[in-house]
């Protein structure tokens, strides 16, 4: 869970990163996770290559590959042409023929470009020809967020791919996620994950599992972060984060408690744990990075409406971005995405059932003025 | 192999394509075969030429007019038909149908429906080829039409760039669905090939399966030694409609007489007598291969779910 003692505390330095494999490691950078999953897939597995624009270059997809490409060669950490779909295409050709590619989008919106190879390729080989091919491969897509990233730079895509059979996608929202998602994909799924990354936790240090780095088990599996009676909050990705703050807050002022659901694995969520939550509080909160139309939120919906409305004891509600394209305007922006003072406002309302509720909002401060630890252009 | 031996052995190959394909015609007014067939006749020569050197441990990436070459390459005939006829003893058990042919055991990779789609795939087993030091050559095979898509340049460009042990093999037929190549190109395919640094290597009589044969033999002891991408076009004719089993000349925009001077070279039309020396073994092979596959079950609701991920 998100660390809030060493949030302000300065991040770890890339190049010491593949030091602490053995030690006794209990905060980890969100940042420093991926550098040490990166790392490690390349130490341990020969078959491992990192393509993408700029993984070899100083700033390493925002740290994230920095020395990568001295360390094991530039035939395995690979800058690529300006080139989505033909590189993706090139990943896929790879796994099929014995390699384990992991591609980096440094902006989710430039997978966009790739769609054709990821839709139509890599999410049917293996249906399309009966169970012959196995096409392995992680792509790593970031989402960027404020200092006016706007409109094709901050894109959170998820319900495009999580749409399409053939695909896993994973949205880790901590250190922890990232460690135990990625080490297990890697070394034993056979199949394409697409993971978004928030660029938002990247310097968000985390409290870490200090036996292992990977806690094992089912890396598409959905997780309870925090236990209550009151509302069911199904959140991905950074909104995980901002249910938790949100859930401190409305214990503390109102005793209202939370049940946390990190849904992680959008595509194939463990819709037992969202359901048996759901039983248990009979509200229901989806806080999601994306818009609401057919997106998280509206699956969420779906599948509640399908398998028991009558656990709800009022309608659904959904925290999401504003029906827009992203403005880069900081005044817009915002506005755009959901804040901590509406989350705490929403889930008030909800509990205590009038607009009216008496309970303490927070202050108003914007979600990426909390978490933002840089500055740009980057 | 003494050249009569080469050729003799190249014609049964394409003629046992060319018959096969002519028992889809027959059987495709029963509705047997429900899936969009794209025929490879009169382009046979091609796979036939192309596969003659390639070993099963060399893969090759197709398109979706692909019969010939997953026959060329050594895929099951009995299984081609069994995925036609859509049962679960089809080579991709019912789910791909005639565009999505595959044969891995024998090399055979992926055949896309999506024009150029499968380039930058060979060129991923390239890479991975190289990186694991494998002993292949990987051929990704596309036609003219192909050409005009984004990811085939990309796809040429980094091949070239890395140095990797492929063959961009183009199918020239000069058609792309029904628009010819002066509606469609303004560059010279294998100028624009030359321009990423590749060798370049052209067969204008894609109808003789030996010259093919000795151009791609000579092509892939290249590649295998040097580890470096080569382009090759093949000009060839396509004698039926882009997709079924019917001709398009009474359509008003191809000229029937240019098919029958490609006729007229077509070792296929010009030596009858051969053609019905080799006919009864392919028959009956072929009269085996649709009993199996009618004879064959459809694939159970069981099929449906398994294999998504």
């Amino acid at each position: 869970m998100l660390c809030n003692s060493a949030m302000t505390s300065p991040v770890r330095s890339e190049a010491s990163v593949s030091a602490v494999i053995d030690t006794d490691v209990k905060v980890m950078s969100y940042r420093d996770a991926l550098h040490w999953t990166m790392y490690d897939a390349l130490r341990c597995h020969d078959s491992v290559i990192l393509i993408g624009q700029g993984v070899d270059d100083h700033k390493g997809i925002f740290g994230s590959t920095i020395g990568l490409a001295e360390k094991f060669g530039s035939d395995r950490v690979m800058d690529t042409p300006l080139a989505e779909e033909g590189m993706t295409g090139v990943a896929i050709g790879a796994a099929l023929n014995g390699l384990y590619p992991i591609q980096t989008h440094i902006r989710a919106d430039f997978s966009l470009l790739a769609m054709n190879q990821i839709i139509n390729l890599a999410a049917k080989y293996k249906y399309m020809f009966g169970g012959k091919f196995n096409v392995p491969m992680l792509i790593r897509m970031i989402v960027g967020r404020s200092w006016g990233q706007g409109a094709q730079h901050s894109q959170s895509l998820q319900s495009l791919f999580a749409h399409i059979p053939g695909l896993k996608v994973v949205m880790p929202s901590s250190s922890q996620t990232i460690l135990d998602t990625y080490s297990m994909v890697i070394a034993e799924y056979q199949g394409p994950v697409i993971s978004f990354e928030h660029r938002l936790m990247y310097d968000l240090n985390f409290h870490v599992d200090s036996r292992t780095m990977s806690r094992g088990g089912d890396p598409f599996g959905s997780h309870v972060v925090r236990q209550g009676e009151d509302v069911t909050i199904v959140a991905t990705s950074i909104m995980v984060l901002e249910a938790m703050r949100a859930a401190d807050h409305l214990a503390k002022v109102a005793d209202i408690q939370c049940d946390v659901i990190d849904l992680h694995c959008v595509s194939h969520p463990d819709w037992d744990l969202v359901m048996q939550s759901v039983r248990k509080t009979g509200r229901l909160v989806v806080a999601d990075t994306s818009w609401r139309e057919y997106g998280v939120c509206a699956e969420v919906c779906r599948v509640v409406a399908e398998r028991n409305p009558e656990y709800l004891k009022k309608p659904v509600v959904s925290l999401a971005m504003q029906p827009s394209p992203c403005p880069t305007a900081k005044s817009l922006e915002d506005l755009f995405y959901p804040d901590l003072r509406q989350f705490v406002n929403a889930v008030a309302k909800l509990v205590l059932g009038n607009e009216a509720h008496g309970v303490q909002l927070p202050d108003t401060q914007s979600m990426a003025d909390v978490y933002k630890r840089f500055k740009g252009p980057f | 192999m003494n050249s009569t031996n080469m050729f003799e052995r190249l014609f049964f190959q394409a003629l046992r394509i060319r018959l096969v394909e002519e028992r889809i015609i027959d059987l495709y007014p029963s509705d047997v075969i429900q899936s969009p067939v794209h025929l490879s006749i009169g382009q046979e020569a091609v796979a036939v030429g192309a596969c003659h050197s390639l070993t099963h441990n060399d893969l090759v990436f197709c398109t979706y007019r692909s019969h010939a070459f997953y026959l060329a390459k050594g895929g099951s005939l009995n299984e081609m038909f069994a995925e036609l006829y859509g049962k679960i003893t089809g080579c991709a058990r019912g789910k791909a149908g005639s565009m999505h042919l595959a044969a891995p055991d024998v090399g055979l990779m992926g055949t896309s429906a999506v024009v150029a789609s499968t380039i930058p795939h060979a060129v991923g087993a390239a890479l991975a080829a190289k990186r694991l030091s494998k002993d292949q050559v990987i051929v990704g095979v596309f036609g003219d039409g192909a050409t005009e898509e984004g990811v085939y340049h990309e796809s040429l460009n980094f091949a070239a760039l890395h140095s990797l042990p492929v063959v961009f093999l183009c199918e020239n037929n000069g058609l792309a669905v029904h628009s010819f190549r002066k509606a469609r190109q303004n560059f010279d395919i294998l100028g624009h090939a030359q321009s990423y640094g590749l060798p370049v290597y052209s067969v204008p009589e894609g109808y003789d399966f030996v010259k093919v044969a000795e151009t791609m033999s000579a092509v892939i002891e290249q590649v295998r030694l040097s580890q470096e991408a080569v382009f090759v076009e093949i000009q060839t004719f396509r004698y039926k409609e882009h997709v079924g089993t019917g001709e398009d000349f009474s359509c008003g925009y191809r000229n029937l007489e240019d098919c029958q001077s490609w006729k007229r070279q077509d070792p296929l039309e010009q030596f009858p007598a051969l053609v019905e020396a080799f006919r009864p073994m392919i028959m009956q092979e072929i009269d085996a291969a649709v009993h199996f596959a009618e004879s064959s079950p459809f694939p159970s609701i069981e099929e449906l779910l398994c294999d998504v991920v």
